[in-house]
């Protein structure tokens, strides 16, 4: 309460990287004047919450015509309820800077919508929006740094309690070099070693992903650190032909610890395993011992206390694991201040003007080519600069978390009561620099062989496909992996069937041929026959799009045109509508094709197709789950 | 309602305590029923039910009798949904002080209706009742699950229906000002050489972005991997330091004439003479594209990734 009035808040809604490091650049500068902030992607905030803060700087990104990121759809709808008032902000102080492109028409549209809603509100601009342009010779920091500078003079004037310090307190950017925000603290073998080898089975493993991940994240070991299950791998086979330049995997996994019961349509995170070879590498690179033990925790400020619970941080873990479990060094990019911090500590001259180039305005472009474009990882990065030795305290604080990845489960729980499927695309792709990059989990995940029984930590949770009940009628589309969640609908509502009655579904699939990517072929087929849940009998159907088998490209939109009738009479008997899949075009495109479906169907205009469909949205009857 | 049946299962709700006879008298006076037939299940004061205790597939006919405009909710609807026997019929009634009110009304109960799986919405109003107003719809007469033959509905399009979901939503749009729509004020810079650090405009019309595109990767030689040179002196340094043009780009760092390495299991050499990651040896009888970095320094002023920013 008391302490909610100290805290700063920085949002940002970020597409490519750029607002969020604009947002830690503010949340740097806040430290360095001993002002306490939390800072905050818009998706990962409850906009109901706004009311109670003191101050909010929002850092937002327009993307392509004028929209907002995806992280902040949801909050900015939430924003645009009507039934909000003109108080409802009334006392809270906010800042917005906006990052946009000239080029475009809508020019940083989001930031300016932001900056007049956030008013019409009732809340109070510290300074007013500042607009980033990346079509400025110095692109978004042209805007930045005068902006920061009139935020942080501004703020001073009228909110003195952010800075204890006084107005003139400053930690320079080279003492802040001395100064990362975590202490890693190494222990005596002798102490520990009893304590470690008490437990050797999953439930260690389970505290010790616990433990390193909570470190990591410098806060209070939450239950969501520590993995729900975990699961090990008992099938692992292609569902794409050998020679397809597509490799689909269908794989299923047993409980090894308690079973979790979950529902269809909920989404399994997976924590990967990053090459050993690899984090050797890293480790060696950066003059470390593996089998040290420590543990790592916020570094202590003097305007500020850590929490109590500190203590329970206290149980050491070996660097190795640490490594493994928490620091992504063998597949993410690092941000652009890894180069700002590096530069500090190259001591060739060369490659100490080279980062400071890469972090420069001037040189964001570059570093935008040499590093993001390429997937560049932080262990690749350290072998193109060998002369910079960075305390492993940065290490900690600068790489990528490694993240847990998330697949739409593919089972249903009711026919593998003890088992989770998934339906993986294993992917791969050649950058601009012509350098072959795998995608870390799912390359990992098909690397595994059912025989080795490697535990697999996993999470469960709710994803955006709620269960349908069995009455609901369902028209579902899922092209290419889309399709995953639906093959668990079909298989629990064949079950169902079996003591109940069941509502129609119509399934729209796609894939490009016939004979290569056709994922579950026989599953889908066999359930369309003999009265399954699919058949025509039952007053569903299953219809598969295959856009490279003929000149021209056929995709399920086209065949849900084909379906035009079927779909509306399912349409009108309260049919709920799920899709899933690619979100580059599709859930789009599919949504287009059902306007047009409603539109010639009823013909009535266009326009109240869309609003029946918008509605429908509302109503909690179309459903999307869309992943790039 | 139309069944043969002595007696038909009739369920009323209201949120209203007193009121719920005299609008079911004037519902059956309209419908020229004889209140006989029918022996009501009343439920009084339902303004926060979310539930029905009935079996699924019981009721006949459910009459909603609304005071409150706000009353019934979502759920209900589809509770009402689950209670009805297939074809059984639900009729929305209720009063409003003018005409407008009772269509915004109306308006959003035939909505409400579709989206729970009503069909064949009506709108009545009881002439015995002032600003009386009403909708009646019928629940499909299959039941859930059972398998229909598809043919061509005859019944009311659902679009007919006026509605105005965004409403709870403001338009965006008028968030914006006309100073807005204006581009901002660049400063004033020959910026269409390739070679300063900004990119070709979207809609690049000064072929800016055409010559970005000519600055692609070269081919190596079989020489240059087993004895690498390097006029600038960054080819072996690795991507960070090489120039846009560099043949060895995308190539892990290597010591100026020793033979390049792939220790990074991407790289390995494949059983086509081909890395891994698509490097071709090109046969060094043919026409070399070029060698690396031995075009004059000032050239490089011209790529997007100059050898030397300090240049």
């Amino acid at each position: 309460m008391e302490m909610k009035s100290k805290t700063l808040l920085i949002l940002y809604a970020t597409q490519t990287g750029n607002a969020l490091d604009v947002a830690e650049r503010i949340a740097r500068e806040a430290e360095r004047r001993a002002c306490t902030v939390v800072i905050r992607s818009t998706d990962d905030y409850d906009a109901n919450s706004l009311p109670a803060e003191d101050t909010v700087i929002f850092v937002v990104s327009t993307t392509g015509q004028g929209d907002t990121p995806d992280s902040m759809k949801v909050f900015w709808r939430f924003l645009l309820q009507r039934n909000l008032g003109s108080h409802w902000l009334e006392g809270i102080h906010y800042a917005v800077f906006g990052l946009g492109d000239s080029g475009y028409q809508k020019y940083n549209f989001v930031a300016k919508k932001l900056d007049k809603r956030l008013s019409d509100l009732g809340a109070t601009a510290v300074v007013e929006r500042g607009l980033g342009d990346d079509q400025h010779p110095s692109g978004y920091e042209a805007a930045l740094d005068p902006w920061l500078s009139s935020l942080w003079s501004r703020l001073n004037e009228i909110k003195p309690h952010f800075f204890p310090k006084g107005p003139d307190f400053l930690v320079s950017n080279e003492e802040l070099i001395g100064l990362p925000k975590f202490q890693v603290t190494y222990h005596n073998v002798d102490d520990i070693d009893s304590r470690l080898s008490t437990a050797t089975d999953f439930k260690y493993l389970q505290m010790q992903i616990g433990r390193a991940r909570s470190m990591s994240s410098g806060k209070v070991p939450h239950e969501k650190s520590k993995p729900d299950a975990f699961l090990k791998m008992v099938k692992n086979f292609p569902l794409t032909r050998a020679s397809h330049e597509k490799d689909v995997r269908h794989f299923e996994f047993e409980f090894v610890s308690q079973v979790i019961k979950y529902e269809i349509g909920d989404v399994l995170e997976v924590l990967p395993s990053q090459s050993p070879a690899a984090v050797d590498s890293f480790i060696q690179r950066c003059n470390l011992d593996p089998e040290s033990l420590i543990t790592v925790h916020p570094r202590e400020m003097e305007n500020h206390h850590i929490d109590n619970n500190v203590n329970t941080l206290d149980v050491p873990i070996k660097l190795r694991t640490f490594v493994e479990l928490t620091m992504d060094v063998t597949s993410a990019s690092p941000r652009r201040y890894f180069f700002e911090v590096m530069s500090f500590f190259a001591t060739a001259e060369h490659e100490k003007e080279r980062l400071q180039y890469f972090a420069s305005p001037e040189g964001r472009d570059d570093l935008y080519q040499y590093n993001q474009k390429e997937r560049r990882t932080v262990l690749e990065v350290l072998e193109d600069f060998p002369s910079v030795q960075m305390p492993f305290e940065w290490f900690v604080q600068l790489a990528p978390p490694l993240k847990n990845r998330a697949f739409s489960i593919s089972s249903s729980p009711l026919a593998h009561p003890t088992q989770v499927h998934l339906t993986v695309d294993v992917v791969s792709w050649t950058t601009p620099f012509k350098r072959k990059r795998q995608g870390l989990c799912s390359t990992w995940l098909a690397s595994l062989d059912p025989e080795q029984s490697i535990y697999i930590p996993v999470w469960f949770h709710k994803g955006l496909l709620p269960p349908p009940p069995p009455s609901l009628p369902l028209i579902v589309i899922g092209p290419g992996t889309g399709c995953a969640p639906f093959r668990g609908f079909v298989e629990e509502r064949a079950v169902q069937s079996q003591s109940s009655t069941i509502a129609p579904t119509l399934i729209f699939f796609g894939c490009r041929n016939e004979n290569n990517d056709f994922l579950y072929r026989d599953f889908w087929l066999s359930h369309s026959e003999n009265d399954g849940v699919l058949s025509e009998a039952k007053g569903g159907g299953f219809y598969a799009a295959f856009s490279r088998d003929q000149p021209q490209k056929v995709y399920v939109q086209h065949k849900m045109q084909e379906q035009s009738e079927r779909i509306w009479n399912l349409l009108c008997e309260g049919a709920a509508i799920y899709v899933a899949g690619s979100s580059t075009k599709m859930p789009s495109d599919v949504m287009v094709a059902f306007e047009e479906i409603i539109s010639k169907e009823s013909g009535a205009p266009r326009e109240s197709a869309v609003r029946w469909l918008r509605s429908l949205e509302k109503a909690g009857k179309y459903h999307v789950e869309a992943w790039s | 309602m139309d069944s043969k049946s002595e007696r038909s299962a009739v369920l009323a709700i209201t949120d209203d305590t007193s009121y719920a006879v005299t609008a079911l008298n004037a519902y059956w006076e309209f419908e020229n029923e004889n209140p006989k037939r029918f022996d009501p299940l009343i439920i009084l004061q339902a303004s926060s039910l979310a539930r029905l205790p009935l079996e699924s597939y019981n009721v006949d006919l459910v009459i909603y009798i609304s005071r409150s405009v706000e009353f019934p909710f979502d759920e209900l609807y589809a509770e009402v949904f689950r209670v009805l026997v297939p074809g059984g019929s639900l009729v929305v009634y209720g009063l409003q002080s003018g005409t407008k009110e009772a269509d915004t009304a109306m308006s959003a109960i035939e909505h409400k209706l579709l989206l729970a799986g009503f069909l064949d919405g009506k709108r009545f109003h009881l002439k015995s009742v002032a600003h009386s107003f009403g909708v009646k719809a019928k629940k499909p007469s299959w039941k859930l699950g059972s398998s229909f033959a598809i043919k061509k509905k005859t019944k009311k399009n659902p679009l007919k229906i006026q509605m105005d979901d965004d409403s709870d939503l403001i338009d965006e749009d008028s968030l914006l000002t006309e100073d807005d729509l204006k581009k901002p004020q660049l400063p004033p810079v020959g910026d269409c050489e390739v070679g300063s650090t900004r990119k070709a405009c979207k809609n690049c019309t000064c072929g800016r972005a055409e010559q970005e595109e000519k600055v692609q990767k070269l081919e190596l030689t079989m020489d240059q991997i087993n004895n690498p040179q390097s006029a600038c002196g960054n080819c072996g340094l690795g991507d960070a330091f090489r120039c846009s043009t560099c043949p060895y780009k995308g190539l892990p760092p290597f010591k100026l004439g020793e033979k390049v390495t792939f220790l990074q299991p991407t790289f390995e050499l494949e059983t086509d003479g081909s890395f891994g990651q698509n490097f071709r040896f090109l046969d060094t009888s043919k026409q070399v594209r070029s060698a690396p970095c031995t075009h004059p320094r000032q050239e490089f002023s011209s790529l997007s990734l100059p050898c030397n920013p300090q240049d």
